[in-house]
């Protein structure tokens, strides 16, 4: 079942045309990883499928929820406020810099949202979050600030935070290159942790090992367009396109 | 020796509290210097300084092409060229005028200057003035006579003759008894913003000095009228500093001789004051002579306390502007910066302009247009208990400009991914503002807003310009009566002690936010 459809997306920034006539679909439990060159458009394409940044032309639709109307050659006319909040609660979001209230304790960060946006109980929240919590191995640091945790502990925070909302599936901007090599390692399990719960995931990434080590399938993305895509092993081991060959070679140097 | 201290200083008090001294140092160096070559000029060159208010016509003013003229300043004149000395006028401010005659920035005061009730405090001319208190109400009212001014509101210049003759310790029973039967009386700055509130309403009637009435009520037009009734007979004459009685008596002699050659006689008929002059006239001297005998003794100056207990409701005064204020100006700055950051041109826009004059133009000019905008510009008529409402409201608007900005700067210092992340977590624009936003707004703004809220505390003064009695008019008041500095002394204590608790409290409040950076 397609959970994540994206036909035809177009989005230009004056007159830079940074998305050119995109489509992607992703399956439920799937995991798929978007790799490219800074500029190829991987982050605005992700930008817009999270509703952070408009699209110009195209249709975007979470589990046959259209965020937009079903006209993919006309501009991209947007759904209503109520049930654009509706498809909103079907993802979650990891951002590369977390993002997370520095003025509230990782506690605090993790059970607001669905206290005060979701309305549910509190207790059972926080219960929850407690859970989340020690899963990403934080637990003692519950009633810290973010401020006093070191960089992949935040970003672990930072994933707790998205999966307390019970999304459908969860995106990652660069979740790892605000980071050490040697922290990454944590992230890196923590979503092999939740692909093996089958969590559906888009993660945009410049490290193709943890491409290769989490994905199903790797996208390749390069000036607009989506070059080359199918299993980690054949993308990026074999890949057949010039561009992704130069693209790869250039980061095993 | 001095090496080893130097050295110590450098280790104790770090490199920045060295340069905070230099430049101290360096600002007394230059105070001082400036005293020095002042007096030094003022024995080479034979300059007579004349303190006056220019805000008193006909005796010493500005005319319409911008000199300051006047019947006393053109007998001052002719006093400098039978002496042949350069004559300087100076502008004063009527309370400092102690000051400047104590410190020799003017050699003498000669403005219409009442005698009764200062005769002790100055060396003293003749009298050549005869004048007398009198009352001025607008035409169209139906007061006729002083018993009329039962619960009016009724206004004075500052320190002037007037107020002394009604409230002064020399006050005969009768000026008492009527001073009592006011429903206020209002000390004002001068006497053009005293006609600006006899005009629009806020005060009923203005006691002055008859000459300067007659001036007034000629040049204002007949929207004004006099009361047939006088307050007290008053004389003038030119005040020296105590002691000064060599200068004195050069002024004296050549004041005589005018007198003699008619020329005095001449000038006053040229001012229309021609019949209140009584110089020459017997016993007119008196104050003069008595000086002569019982040799200079100084009035008495009260202590630190009674000083305290005189500025206390100044004090308060103070408190209750600073609290209002902070209190309407904080979420009304707030308001304007949500306008200023709106997504229509036309309210930016607005906002914009607001800001630009609140921050462009003198807040004591804001607060003048505040409190005689109503009449001026709509006609309608203030009732006396509106100058309090004014100050109020002139200072808010003034604050929440600068305020806005501040929480501007603040909103935008909250990083993008702040409100991302709120948006993908499925906040409302509300709930972004107040939960996520707003906290960390009010954490950035801290410095600034503790910098403004210490402004406010010595900005407070202002309020003088709509003769609301601060603590700072007060303690001006004060010293200009007892003739000392020490009042303001006291002020400047309390403000210092004032800020030094604000300063306090907001570092207090800017640790206890320090839990996240």
């Amino acid at each position: 079942m397609k959970l994540l459809e994206m036909q035809h997306v177009k989005k230009s920034f004056d007159n830079l045309e940074v998305l050119k006539d995109i489509s992607i679909e992703v399956e439920e439990g799937e995991v798929v990883a978007i790799i490219g060159p800074s500029g190829s458009g991987k982050s605005t394409l992700l930008r817009c499928a999270t509703l952070l940044e408009t699209m110009d032309g195209g249709t975007l639709a979470y589990d046959g929820k259209y965020a937009t109307s079903n006209q993919a050659d006309a501009p991209t006319q947007y759904v209503g406020k109520q049930e654009l909040k509706e498809v909103k609660s079907c993802f979650g979001l990891v951002f590369q810099s977390f993002n997370l209230f520095p003025h509230y304790s990782v506690l605090k960060n993790i059970t607001d949202a669905p206290i005060h946006v979701q309305k549910k109980d509190k207790a059972a929240v926080e219960q929850e979050a407690k859970e989340l919590l020690e899963k990403v191995g934080l637990l003692e640091k519950a009633d810290n600030y973010p401020c006093q945790l070191s960089g992949g502990q935040q970003q672990r925070v930072a994933i707790a935070r998205a999966l307390a909302m019970h999304p459908k599936m969860l995106f990652f901007d660069e979740p790892t290159s605000a980071l050490d090599p040697e922290i990454t390692a944590g992230i890196l399990n923590v979503l092999k942790e939740l692909a093996k719960e089958k969590m559906t995931m888009v993660i945009v990434t410049h490290e193709i090992d943890f491409a290769r080590k989490v994905a199903d399938r790797v996208i390749f993305m390069d000036g607009g367009v989506i070059v080359e895509q199918g299993r980690p092993e054949d993308v990026i081991d074999h890949p057949d396109n010039e561009r992704t060959k130069a693209f790869l070679q250039k980061l095993t140097d | 020796m001095w090496k080893n201290r130097a050295g110590k200083i450098v280790k104790n008090y770090t490199i920045k509290h060295l340069i905070v001294l230099l430049l101290l140092g360096s600002m007394f160096a230059g105070v001082a210097a400036g005293c020095t070559s002042k007096q030094k000029s003022r024995e080479n060159d034979a300059t007579f300084t004349v303190g006056f208010d220019a805000e008193f016509p006909p005796y010493g003013y500005k005319d319409e092409n911008g000199e300051y003229v006047g019947f006393d300043l053109e007998l001052a004149q002719e006093v400098c060229n039978r002496n042949g000395w350069t004559l300087v006028k100076q502008p004063i401010d009527w309370d400092s005028k102690d000051m400047e005659l104590n410190s020799g920035t003017i050699d003498c005061i000669w403005n219409g200057f009442t005698m009764n009730g200062r005769e002790k405090d100055y060396t003293w001319s003749s009298a050549y003035i005869d004048n007398s208190q009198v009352v001025v109400v607008k035409s169209e009212t139906n007061i006729t006579k002083l018993n009329d001014l039962a619960g009016k509101v009724v206004a004075v210049q500052a320190d002037s003759s007037a107020l002394a003759a009604l409230t002064g310790e020399d006050a005969t029973e009768d000026n008492l008894k009527l001073a009592a039967s006011f429903a206020s009386l209002q000390q004002m700055g001068d006497y053009n913003s005293a006609f600006m509130n006899l005009q629009s309403g806020s005060v009923d009637a203005i006691c002055m000095d008859i000459g300067v009435a007659s001036y007034e009520l000629k040049a204002r037009g007949n929207s004004f009228r006099l009361l047939n009734d006088h307050i007290s007979s008053e004389e003038y004459g030119i005040g020296f500093k105590k002691g000064n009685t060599t200068l004195r008596n050069q002024v004296q002699e050549a004041l005589n001789e005018m007198l003699a050659d008619g020329t005095f006689e001449e000038i006053a008929k040229k001012w229309e004051v021609d019949e209140s002059i009584c110089l020459g006239q017997e016993g007119k001297d008196a104050v003069m002579k008595q000086e002569e005998s019982d040799g200079g003794k100084n009035s008495s100056v009260s202590g630190f306390f009674d000083i305290l207990g005189q500025l206390a409701a100044g004090m308060a005064a103070t408190l209750v502007i600073f609290v209002l204020t902070l209190i309407f100006s904080q979420p009304l700055g707030l308001l304007v910066t949500f306008i200023r950051r709106s997504k229509f041109t036309v309210l930016r826009w607005i906002a914009k302009i607001y800001i630009s004059i609140m921050r462009g133009t003198p807040l004591m000019l804001q607060l003048l247009v505040v409190f005689f905008g109503p009449y001026y510009v709509f006609g309608i008529s203030l009732s006396s208990s509106y100058r309090f409402y004014a100050v109020i409201i002139g200072f808010s608007l003034n604050y929440a400009a600068y305020f806005a900005e501040i929480y501007r700067a603040g909103i935008e210092a909250v990083p993008i991914g702040q409100y991302e992340a709120a948006e993908v977590l499925g906040y409302s624009r509300s709930q972004t503002f107040t939960k996520i936003v707003f906290p960390q707004m009010v954490k950035a703004v801290l410095p600034p807003v503790t910098n403004e809220v210490i402004t406010l505390v010595k900005d407070t003064s202002l309020a003088f310009a709509l003769a609301y009695t601060e603590m700072f008019t007060l303690a001006k008041q004060v010293a200009a009566t007892q003739a000392s500095i020490m009042p303001l002394f006291v002020a400047g204590l309390f403000y210092y002690i004032f800020n030094f608790v604000v300063a306090y409290v907001m570092e207090r409040i800017e640790k206890k936010m320090q839990y996240y950076r």
